[in-house]
C-alpha cells in the first residue's frame, strides 16, 4: 500500500513505511515530531543552535535505526528517550546548570545572549490576553529553567507532553518512584519560583 | 488531559505549562535530517528493492534489482578484485610454497575434494567478490557473462601459471 497522504495513519504504520526507506515516511515521523522534540530540548538547553544541533542529532539516531523500533512501545515514548538521553549527555559535558531567562549561558557575544532569551508567542488572544499569558508564560519558562535538566525533563513530559508516570520512568530511564519524587519536587520549586506572580 | 494528582495551588501553574507554545527548528530542519539518513530510497522509486544484501536476495522472496549506475561499478570492482586476487594466489605459491607439493595438492584436492573446494569457493567468491556482485549475477544481469569469463579465464590462467611454475622447477632441479 502507497498512501498519498499520512494524515490518518498511525505512527506504527508511518514507521514500517520507513523501515522499507520510503522518503515520504522519514519526513512525515520528522514532521510530526519536530517541534515537540525541539521544544523539549530547546526548554532543557535554552540555546536555539544547540538545540537545533541536538534535535537533528536525535532524529538522525532514530530513523537511522528505525529497524531496531519495537511497536509495543509509543514512538514518541523512543524518540522522547532519544532526546532526553542525547540532551542529558549534552548538560553533563557542557555542565549547564544554571539557565538565564536573560540567554544562554552557551552564548559566546552579547548579540548571541539576546537571540537566546526567551520569547514566547501564542495566538488567538487579545494583546492584552497575550501580554499577560506572556508575561506567566515567561515566567514559567523562566522557572523551568531554573529546574535540575532532571526534573524538567520529567515536569515537561508530565504536563506538556502529558505523559503518564510509567511512561516518562521509560523514557528517562529511571525508577517509577525516582520520577514520582522529581516531579513532585519539581512542582514545589515551580510553585516556589512563581510565588507572586498573578 | 492528565489525571488531577496535585495540590490546588499547583493547578493554575499546571494549566499554564499545558498551554506553553510548541517551538520550531528552522525551516531545512527536515532536509538537513533527511540528508544524513543511510537508508534511503526516494519517495516516487519505491517499487524496486535494492540489492544490498546477499543474504536478503538468498532468503528474500522478492526479486533484487541493483541500480544501473551502481550495477557497471559493482562489476568492474568485482572483476577486478577476482583477477587480482588470483594473481596474488598465484604469486604467493610461487614465492613462499614448494610447487611439487603445490602441483600435488591442488591435483588431489582437485579430484577427491571437488565438491568442497566448490563450495569453499563460492563462499570465497562471495567474499571477494562482494554482495551487490554476487546479486548482479543472481539477477540474470547480461554483464556477469563478462564476470564468469574473467573469472574462468583468472583461474585457468593462474593455474596454468602455477603448472608452468612447477615443471621448470622440476627440469631445473633435473
Amino acid at each position: 500500500m502507497t498512501p498519498k497522504s499520512y494524515t490518518d495513519v498511525s505512527d506504527q504504520q508511518v514507521v514500517v513505511f520507513a523501515q522499507e526507506g520510503r522518503e515520504d515516511a522519514y519526513r512525515e515521523l520528522i514532521k510530526r515530531y519536530e517541534r515537540p522534540v525541539f521544544s523539549l530540548i530547546y526548554r532543557m538547553v535554552r540555546d536555539n543552535e544547540t538545540a537545533e544541533d541536538l534535535a537533528q542529532e536525535t532524529f538522525i539516531k532514530v530513523l537511522n535505526n528505525i529497524d531496531r523500533y519495537r511497536p509495543e512501545f509509543k514512538f514518541s515514548s523512543w524518540l522522547f528517550k532519544i532526546a532526553n538521553n542525547i540532551t542529558i549527555d549534552h548538560l553533563r559535558r557542557r555542565q549547564v546548570d544554571t539557565i538565564s531567562i536573560e540567554g544562554s549561558p552557551d552564548a559566546v557575544t552579547a548579540e548571541r545572549a539576546r537571540a537566546t532569551a526567551v520569547t514566547i508567542t501564542s495566538g488567538g488572544e487579545s494583546p492584552l490576553e497575550e501580554l499577560e499569558s506572556r508575561e506567566l508564560g515567561g515566567q514559567i519558562e523562566a522557572a523551568i529553567a531554573k529546574l535540575r535538566p532532571e526534573y524538567r525533563a520529567c515536569i515537561i513530559l508530565r504536563h506538556v507532553e502529558d505523559y503518564s508516570y510509567d511512561e516518562i520512568a521509560e523514557i528517562v530511564k529511571l525508577p517509577l518512584g525516582t520520577v514520582k519524587t522529581y516531579i513532585h519536587r519539581a512542582r514545589q520549586e515551580l510553585r516556589e519560583y512563581l510565588e507572586g506572580v498573578r | 488531559m492528565i489525571e488531577h494528582d496535585f495540590p490546588e495551588e499547583f493547578v493554575p501553574i499546571a494549566a499554564e505549562l499545558q498551554r506553553l507554545p510548541y517551538l520550531s527548528p528552522s525551516r531545512d530542519f527536515a532536509d538537513r535530517v533527511i540528508s544524513r539518513i543511510d537508508r534511503l530510497q526516494p519517495a516516487r522509486d519505491v517499487a524496486p528493492v535494492i540489492a544490498s544484501r546477499h543474504l536478503e536476495l538468498q532468503q528474500g522472496g522478492r526479486q533484487a534489482v541493483a541500480p544501473p549506475h551502481r550495477r557497471k561499478v559493482g562489476l568492474v570492482r568485482g572483476t577486478g578484485r577476482a583477477v587480482v586476487t588470483v594473481g596474488l594466489v598465484a604469486a604467493a605459491a610461487f614465492m613462499f610454497f614448494e610447487i611439487d607439493v603445490l602441483t600435488a595438492i591442488l591435483s588431489a584436492a582437485a579430484t577427491q575434494y571437488g565438491f568442497a573446494m566448490a563450495a569453499v569457493g563460492s563462499q570465497v567468491g562471495a567474499v571477494v567478490l562482494g554482495p551487490a556482485t554476487i546479486a548482479y549475477l543472481q539477477a540474470g544481469a547480461i554483464e556477469a557473462v563478462l564476470l564468469y569469463l574473467t573469472l574462468a579465464v583468472g583461474l585457468f590462467g593462474g593455474y596454468a601459471a602455477i603448472r608452468t611454475a612447477a615443471h621448470i622447477a622440476k627440469a631445473k632441479a633435473a
